[in-house]
Protein backbone atom coordinates (compact mmCIF):
# COMPACT_ATOMS: atom_id res chain seq x y z
CA UNK A 1 0.00 0.00 0.00
CA UNK A 2 2.55 2.33 0.72
CA UNK A 3 4.49 1.73 -2.89
CA UNK A 4 0.47 3.35 -3.93
CA UNK A 5 0.83 6.14 -2.00
CA UNK A 6 3.76 7.08 -3.39
CA UNK A 7 3.31 6.59 -6.91
CA UNK A 8 0.00 8.63 -6.25
CA UNK A 9 2.35 11.12 -4.13
CA UNK A 10 5.06 10.72 -7.34
CA UNK A 11 1.73 11.76 -10.19
CA UNK A 12 0.50 14.67 -8.19
CA UNK A 13 4.44 16.14 -8.16
CA UNK A 14 4.15 15.47 -11.67
CA UNK A 15 1.44 17.13 -12.67
CA UNK A 16 2.05 20.23 -10.21
CA UNK A 17 5.46 20.30 -11.94
CA UNK A 18 4.28 19.68 -15.11
CA UNK A 19 1.26 22.47 -15.30
CA UNK A 20 3.25 25.03 -15.99
CA UNK A 21 5.18 23.53 -18.79
CA UNK A 22 1.90 23.78 -20.83
CA UNK A 23 1.51 27.25 -20.45
CA UNK A 24 4.88 27.30 -21.24
CA UNK A 25 4.69 25.44 -24.39
CA UNK A 26 1.71 27.78 -24.95
CA UNK A 27 3.03 31.17 -24.82
CA UNK A 28 6.46 29.83 -27.02
CA UNK A 29 4.16 29.99 -29.64
CA UNK A 30 2.71 32.99 -28.92
CA UNK A 31 5.42 35.53 -31.10
CA UNK A 32 4.37 33.24 -33.94
CA UNK A 33 0.87 34.10 -33.80
CA UNK A 34 1.14 37.81 -33.57
CA UNK A 35 3.11 38.34 -36.67
CA UNK A 36 0.73 35.96 -38.43
CA UNK A 37 -2.16 38.08 -37.57
CA UNK A 38 -0.01 41.11 -38.53
CA UNK A 39 0.43 39.39 -42.40
CA UNK A 40 -3.57 38.57 -42.09
CA UNK A 41 -4.71 43.08 -42.17
CA UNK A 42 -4.62 43.22 -46.03
CA UNK A 43 -6.56 44.09 -49.11
CA UNK A 44 -9.18 41.81 -50.14
CA UNK A 45 -7.15 41.08 -53.59
CA UNK A 46 -4.39 39.34 -51.93
CA UNK A 47 -6.35 37.51 -49.30
CA UNK A 48 -6.30 34.32 -50.56
CA UNK A 49 -2.73 34.44 -51.35
CA UNK A 50 -2.19 36.00 -48.13
CA UNK A 51 -4.15 32.95 -46.43
CA UNK A 52 -2.01 30.48 -48.21
CA UNK A 53 1.26 31.89 -47.09
CA UNK A 54 -0.22 32.42 -43.96
CA UNK A 55 -1.37 28.82 -43.45
CA UNK A 56 1.87 27.70 -43.97
CA UNK A 57 4.16 29.46 -41.89
CA UNK A 58 1.65 28.83 -38.83
CA UNK A 59 1.91 25.09 -39.60
CA UNK A 60 5.62 25.51 -39.46
CA UNK A 61 5.89 27.73 -36.62
CA UNK A 62 3.45 25.24 -34.65
CA UNK A 63 5.20 22.42 -35.34
CA UNK A 64 7.23 22.37 -33.20
CA UNK A 65 4.80 23.38 -30.17
CA UNK A 66 2.27 20.80 -31.52
CA UNK A 67 4.59 17.82 -30.80
CA UNK A 68 5.35 19.31 -27.76
CA UNK A 69 1.69 19.89 -27.15
CA UNK A 70 1.19 15.86 -28.26
CA UNK A 71 3.60 15.13 -25.45
CA UNK A 72 1.94 17.02 -22.93
CA UNK A 73 -1.13 15.74 -24.02
CA UNK A 74 -0.41 12.18 -23.69
CA UNK A 75 0.78 12.65 -20.47
CA UNK A 76 -1.85 13.91 -19.06
CA UNK A 77 -4.09 12.03 -20.81
CA UNK A 78 -2.46 9.01 -19.26
CA UNK A 79 -2.78 10.31 -16.43
CA UNK A 80 -6.46 11.28 -16.23
CA UNK A 81 -7.11 7.70 -17.56
CA UNK A 82 -4.98 5.81 -14.82
CA UNK A 83 -5.93 8.08 -12.02
CA UNK A 84 -9.64 7.24 -12.68
CA UNK A 85 -8.55 3.77 -12.97
CA UNK A 86 -7.05 4.09 -9.74
CA UNK A 87 -10.20 5.53 -8.36
CA UNK A 88 -12.25 2.99 -8.75
CA UNK A 89 -10.25 0.20 -7.86
CA UNK A 90 -8.94 1.00 -5.05
CA UNK A 91 -10.04 -0.72 -1.28
CA UNK A 92 -8.12 1.93 0.78
CA UNK A 93 -10.26 4.77 0.70
CA UNK A 94 -7.56 7.39 1.37
CA UNK A 95 -5.59 6.13 -1.57
CA UNK A 96 -8.61 6.59 -3.85
CA UNK A 97 -9.30 10.33 -2.71
CA UNK A 98 -5.33 11.07 -2.99
CA UNK A 99 -5.57 9.59 -7.08
CA UNK A 100 -8.71 11.48 -7.22
CA UNK A 101 -6.68 14.87 -6.69
CA UNK A 102 -4.41 13.71 -9.13
CA UNK A 103 -6.45 13.09 -11.41
CA UNK A 104 -7.80 16.76 -10.97
CA UNK A 105 -4.37 18.11 -11.00
CA UNK A 106 -4.66 16.23 -14.69
CA UNK A 107 -7.62 17.56 -15.81
CA UNK A 108 -6.57 20.91 -14.94
CA UNK A 109 -3.52 20.63 -17.01
CA UNK A 110 -6.02 19.25 -20.31
CA UNK A 111 -8.25 22.72 -19.25
CA UNK A 112 -5.14 24.60 -19.95
CA UNK A 113 -4.25 22.90 -22.65
CA UNK A 114 -7.97 24.16 -24.27
CA UNK A 115 -7.02 27.53 -23.11
CA UNK A 116 -9.52 27.50 -20.48
CA UNK A 117 -6.53 29.23 -17.61
CA UNK A 118 -9.54 30.66 -15.44
CA UNK A 119 -11.52 27.09 -15.02
CA UNK A 120 -8.04 25.36 -14.71
CA UNK A 121 -7.54 27.36 -11.81
CA UNK A 122 -10.75 26.87 -10.00
CA UNK A 123 -10.87 23.00 -11.03
CA UNK A 124 -7.42 22.74 -8.65
CA UNK A 125 -8.82 25.43 -6.23
CA UNK A 126 -12.48 23.73 -5.94
CA UNK A 127 -11.87 19.98 -6.94
CA UNK A 128 -8.95 19.61 -5.36
CA UNK A 129 -9.11 21.85 -2.92
CA UNK A 130 -12.46 22.06 -1.28
CA UNK A 131 -14.43 18.87 -2.70
CA UNK A 132 -11.76 16.12 -1.76
CA UNK A 133 -10.88 17.76 1.42
CA UNK A 134 -14.63 17.37 2.41
CA UNK A 135 -14.47 13.83 1.11
CA UNK A 136 -11.23 13.15 3.45
CA UNK A 137 -12.91 14.71 6.39
CA UNK A 138 -15.64 12.30 5.65
CA UNK A 139 -14.26 9.67 5.60
CA UNK A 140 -11.93 10.35 8.69
CA UNK A 141 -15.34 10.70 10.40
CA UNK A 142 -16.77 7.43 9.25
CA UNK A 143 -13.08 5.94 9.88
CA UNK A 144 -14.34 2.27 8.09
CA UNK A 145 -11.71 0.79 5.75
CA UNK A 146 -14.18 -1.06 3.13
CA UNK A 147 -14.55 -5.05 2.96
CA UNK A 148 -15.65 -6.03 -0.49
CA UNK A 149 -14.97 -3.55 -3.19
CA UNK A 150 -16.89 -4.93 -6.00
CA UNK A 151 -20.56 -5.33 -6.15
CA UNK A 152 -21.61 -8.62 -5.89
CA UNK A 153 -24.59 -9.05 -8.24
CA UNK A 154 -22.48 -12.72 -9.71
CA UNK A 155 -21.00 -12.87 -13.22
CA UNK A 156 -23.52 -12.10 -14.82
CA UNK A 157 -24.70 -8.35 -13.20
CA UNK A 158 -20.99 -8.01 -13.77
CA UNK A 159 -20.45 -9.45 -17.09
CA UNK A 160 -23.27 -7.53 -18.47
CA UNK A 161 -22.37 -4.13 -16.75
CA UNK A 162 -18.67 -5.00 -18.44
CA UNK A 163 -19.82 -5.41 -22.08
CA UNK A 164 -22.22 -2.74 -22.15
CA UNK A 165 -19.44 -0.19 -20.94
CA UNK A 166 -17.12 -1.46 -23.13
CA UNK A 167 -19.96 -0.89 -25.88
CA UNK A 168 -20.69 2.23 -25.13
CA UNK A 169 -16.93 2.99 -24.89
CA UNK A 170 -16.69 1.93 -28.19
CA UNK A 171 -19.73 3.59 -29.74
CA UNK A 172 -18.74 7.10 -28.16
CA UNK A 173 -14.77 6.38 -29.03
CA UNK A 174 -15.94 6.33 -33.00
CA UNK A 175 -18.82 8.61 -33.15
CA UNK A 176 -16.02 10.95 -31.76
CA UNK A 177 -13.26 10.15 -33.55
CA UNK A 178 -15.16 10.43 -36.79
CA UNK A 179 -15.57 14.22 -35.83
CA UNK A 180 -14.53 16.60 -38.87
CA UNK A 181 -11.99 19.19 -36.96
CA UNK A 182 -10.87 20.77 -40.20
CA UNK A 183 -14.20 21.84 -40.34
CA UNK A 184 -13.87 23.77 -36.85
CA UNK A 185 -10.58 25.09 -37.02
CA UNK A 186 -6.97 24.95 -36.02
CA UNK A 187 -6.06 22.95 -33.54
CA UNK A 188 -5.55 23.21 -29.69
CA UNK A 189 -1.65 23.65 -29.90
CA UNK A 190 -2.25 26.50 -32.84
CA UNK A 191 -3.82 29.94 -32.26
CA UNK A 192 -6.99 31.28 -32.56
CA UNK A 193 -6.77 35.19 -32.77
CA UNK A 194 -8.69 35.74 -29.73
CA UNK A 195 -6.35 37.05 -27.50
CA UNK A 196 -8.05 36.68 -24.17
CA UNK A 197 -9.94 33.38 -24.94
CA UNK A 198 -10.53 31.60 -21.33
CA UNK A 199 -9.29 34.74 -19.37
CA UNK A 200 -10.44 35.74 -16.27
CA UNK A 201 -11.58 38.91 -17.51
CA UNK A 202 -13.30 37.00 -20.88
CA UNK A 203 -15.16 34.21 -18.74
CA UNK A 204 -16.25 37.23 -16.06
CA UNK A 205 -17.80 38.69 -18.87
CA UNK A 206 -19.30 35.95 -19.82
CA UNK A 207 -20.52 35.00 -16.77
CA UNK A 208 -22.08 38.29 -15.68
CA UNK A 209 -23.87 39.62 -18.79
CA UNK A 210 -24.83 36.79 -20.28
CA UNK A 211 -25.31 34.25 -18.04
CA UNK A 212 -25.54 36.43 -14.53
CA UNK A 213 -29.22 34.52 -14.03
CA UNK A 214 -27.58 31.15 -13.86
CA UNK A 215 -25.28 32.73 -11.76
CA UNK A 216 -27.88 34.04 -9.17
CA UNK A 217 -29.25 31.21 -9.61
CA UNK A 218 -26.34 28.50 -8.89
CA UNK A 219 -25.73 30.61 -5.83
CA UNK A 220 -28.92 29.48 -4.77
CA UNK A 221 -28.76 26.17 -5.20
CA UNK A 222 -25.25 26.32 -3.34
CA UNK A 223 -27.04 28.00 -0.28
CA UNK A 224 -29.88 25.35 -0.29
CA UNK A 225 -27.01 22.65 -0.38
CA UNK A 226 -25.47 24.11 2.55
CA UNK A 227 -28.42 24.12 4.48
CA UNK A 228 -29.70 20.96 3.52
CA UNK A 229 -26.11 19.15 4.13
CA UNK A 230 -26.16 20.68 7.35
CA UNK A 231 -29.81 19.69 8.36
CA UNK A 232 -29.43 16.13 6.96
CA UNK A 233 -25.59 15.58 8.33
CA UNK A 234 -26.78 16.46 12.08
CA UNK A 235 -27.47 14.01 14.79
CA UNK A 236 -30.63 13.48 15.66
CA UNK A 237 -30.84 15.70 19.10
CA UNK A 238 -34.83 15.44 18.77
CA UNK A 239 -34.98 11.59 18.89
CA UNK A 240 -32.03 11.07 21.15
CA UNK A 241 -33.05 13.44 23.79
CA UNK A 242 -37.16 11.41 23.78
CA UNK A 243 -34.81 8.38 23.74
CA UNK A 244 -32.57 9.44 26.98
CA UNK A 245 -35.80 11.22 28.55
CA UNK A 246 -38.37 7.31 27.79
CA UNK A 247 -34.78 5.49 29.20
CA UNK A 248 -35.06 7.78 32.39
CA UNK A 249 -38.49 6.90 32.96
CA UNK A 250 -39.75 10.48 32.55
CA UNK A 251 -42.63 11.67 30.35
CA UNK A 252 -42.26 14.52 27.89
CA UNK B 1 -0.38 5.27 -35.99
CA UNK B 2 2.36 7.72 -34.50
CA UNK B 3 0.39 10.97 -36.51
CA UNK B 4 -2.43 10.10 -34.36
CA UNK B 5 -0.43 9.93 -31.19
CA UNK B 6 1.67 13.14 -32.43
CA UNK B 7 -0.87 15.26 -34.38
CA UNK B 8 -3.30 16.46 -31.39
CA UNK B 9 -7.00 16.86 -32.67
CA UNK B 10 -10.04 17.79 -30.84
CA UNK B 11 -10.70 14.11 -31.25
CA UNK B 12 -8.33 13.42 -28.64
CA UNK B 13 -9.54 15.69 -25.93
CA UNK B 14 -13.41 14.21 -26.78
CA UNK B 15 -12.15 10.53 -26.71
CA UNK B 16 -10.24 11.19 -23.51
CA UNK B 17 -13.53 13.10 -22.06
CA UNK B 18 -15.35 9.53 -23.24
CA UNK B 19 -13.10 7.67 -21.65
CA UNK B 20 -13.03 9.19 -18.24
CA UNK B 21 -16.79 9.15 -18.19
CA UNK B 22 -17.21 5.44 -18.38
CA UNK B 23 -14.33 5.01 -16.52
CA UNK B 24 -17.44 6.80 -13.99
CA UNK B 25 -19.81 4.60 -15.13
CA UNK B 26 -17.82 1.69 -14.52
CA UNK B 27 -17.07 2.78 -10.64
CA UNK B 28 -20.42 4.22 -10.33
CA UNK B 29 -21.87 0.53 -11.39
CA UNK B 30 -19.50 -1.93 -10.28
CA UNK B 31 -18.24 -0.22 -6.55
CA UNK B 32 -20.10 -0.94 -3.31
CA UNK B 33 -19.54 1.65 -1.21
CA UNK B 34 -20.57 5.05 -1.44
CA UNK B 35 -17.95 7.27 -1.52
CA UNK B 36 -16.61 5.89 -4.53
CA UNK B 37 -19.87 6.08 -6.40
CA UNK B 38 -19.63 9.20 -5.25
CA UNK B 39 -16.29 9.61 -6.40
CA UNK B 40 -17.18 8.23 -9.87
CA UNK B 41 -19.75 10.68 -10.18
CA UNK B 42 -17.51 13.77 -9.63
CA UNK B 43 -15.09 12.03 -12.77
CA UNK B 44 -18.33 11.60 -15.16
CA UNK B 45 -19.00 15.84 -14.19
CA UNK B 46 -15.29 16.32 -14.85
CA UNK B 47 -15.49 14.24 -18.37
CA UNK B 48 -18.81 16.20 -19.00
CA UNK B 49 -16.44 19.67 -18.29
CA UNK B 50 -13.57 18.53 -20.02
CA UNK B 51 -15.94 17.87 -23.50
CA UNK B 52 -17.96 20.97 -22.34
CA UNK B 53 -14.84 22.97 -22.53
CA UNK B 54 -13.27 21.38 -26.01
CA UNK B 55 -16.57 21.97 -27.68
CA UNK B 56 -16.05 25.60 -26.56
CA UNK B 57 -12.14 25.75 -27.88
CA UNK B 58 -13.15 24.14 -31.12
CA UNK B 59 -16.20 26.96 -31.71
CA UNK B 60 -14.28 29.80 -30.21
CA UNK B 61 -16.74 30.59 -28.08
CA UNK B 62 -16.56 31.35 -24.16
CA UNK B 63 -19.91 30.47 -23.29
CA UNK B 64 -18.96 26.63 -22.75
CA UNK B 65 -17.10 28.24 -19.98
CA UNK B 66 -20.08 29.35 -18.66
CA UNK B 67 -21.52 26.27 -18.54
CA UNK B 68 -18.55 24.51 -17.21
CA UNK B 69 -18.56 26.84 -14.30
CA UNK B 70 -22.06 26.49 -13.18
CA UNK B 71 -21.14 22.20 -13.42
CA UNK B 72 -18.42 22.79 -10.96
CA UNK B 73 -20.56 24.94 -8.64
CA UNK B 74 -23.15 22.09 -9.23
CA UNK B 75 -20.64 19.54 -8.58
CA UNK B 76 -19.86 21.12 -5.57
CA UNK B 77 -23.60 21.78 -3.81
CA UNK B 78 -23.94 17.80 -4.96
CA UNK B 79 -20.87 16.41 -3.32
CA UNK B 80 -22.04 18.43 -0.19
CA UNK B 81 -25.44 16.95 -0.02
CA UNK B 82 -24.29 13.20 -1.36
CA UNK B 83 -21.65 13.34 1.52
CA UNK B 84 -24.12 14.77 4.42
CA UNK B 85 -26.52 11.66 3.23
CA UNK B 86 -23.59 9.25 3.51
CA UNK B 87 -22.93 10.38 6.98
CA UNK B 88 -26.71 10.24 7.97
CA UNK B 89 -27.00 6.79 6.77
CA UNK B 90 -23.98 5.13 8.30
CA UNK B 91 -24.64 7.31 11.27
CA UNK B 92 -27.81 4.82 11.65
CA UNK B 93 -26.86 1.93 9.43
CA UNK B 94 -22.69 2.03 10.42
CA UNK B 95 -21.92 0.81 6.79
CA UNK B 96 -22.11 2.57 3.29
CA UNK B 97 -23.11 -0.43 1.45
CA UNK B 98 -25.22 0.50 -1.33
CA UNK B 99 -25.97 -2.83 -1.96
CA UNK B 100 -27.50 -3.47 1.85
CA UNK B 101 -29.37 -0.32 1.93
CA UNK B 102 -32.45 -2.38 0.44
CA UNK B 103 -34.68 -1.22 2.92
CA UNK B 104 -36.80 0.80 0.31
CA UNK B 105 -37.30 -2.62 -1.77
CA UNK B 106 -40.89 -3.02 -2.96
Amino acid sequence: MSVRSIAAVLALLLALVAGPAVAVAQTAGAPAKTRVNAAAGNTAGNQVRHKAGQTKKADKKTEKTSKVMALVFCLFALMCVGGSLFVITRRNLIAAVMGMVGTFFAIAAIYIMLYAHFLAAIQVLVYAGAIMVLFVFVIMILNRPVDEPWSKQGVWGKGLAIAATAYLLYRLGDVLWSVKVEVAGPGPGKYIDHGDFGSTAHVGQVLFQDYIFPFEAVSIVLLVAVVGAIAVARPNKKRETLDNVAGEGGAE
Amino acid sequence: MSNVFFNITYGHFLVLAAVMFCIGVIGVLLRRNALIVLMSIELQLNAANITVLTFARMHNDMHGHALAFIVIAVAAAEAAVGLAIVVAVFRSRHHADIDRLTSLKH
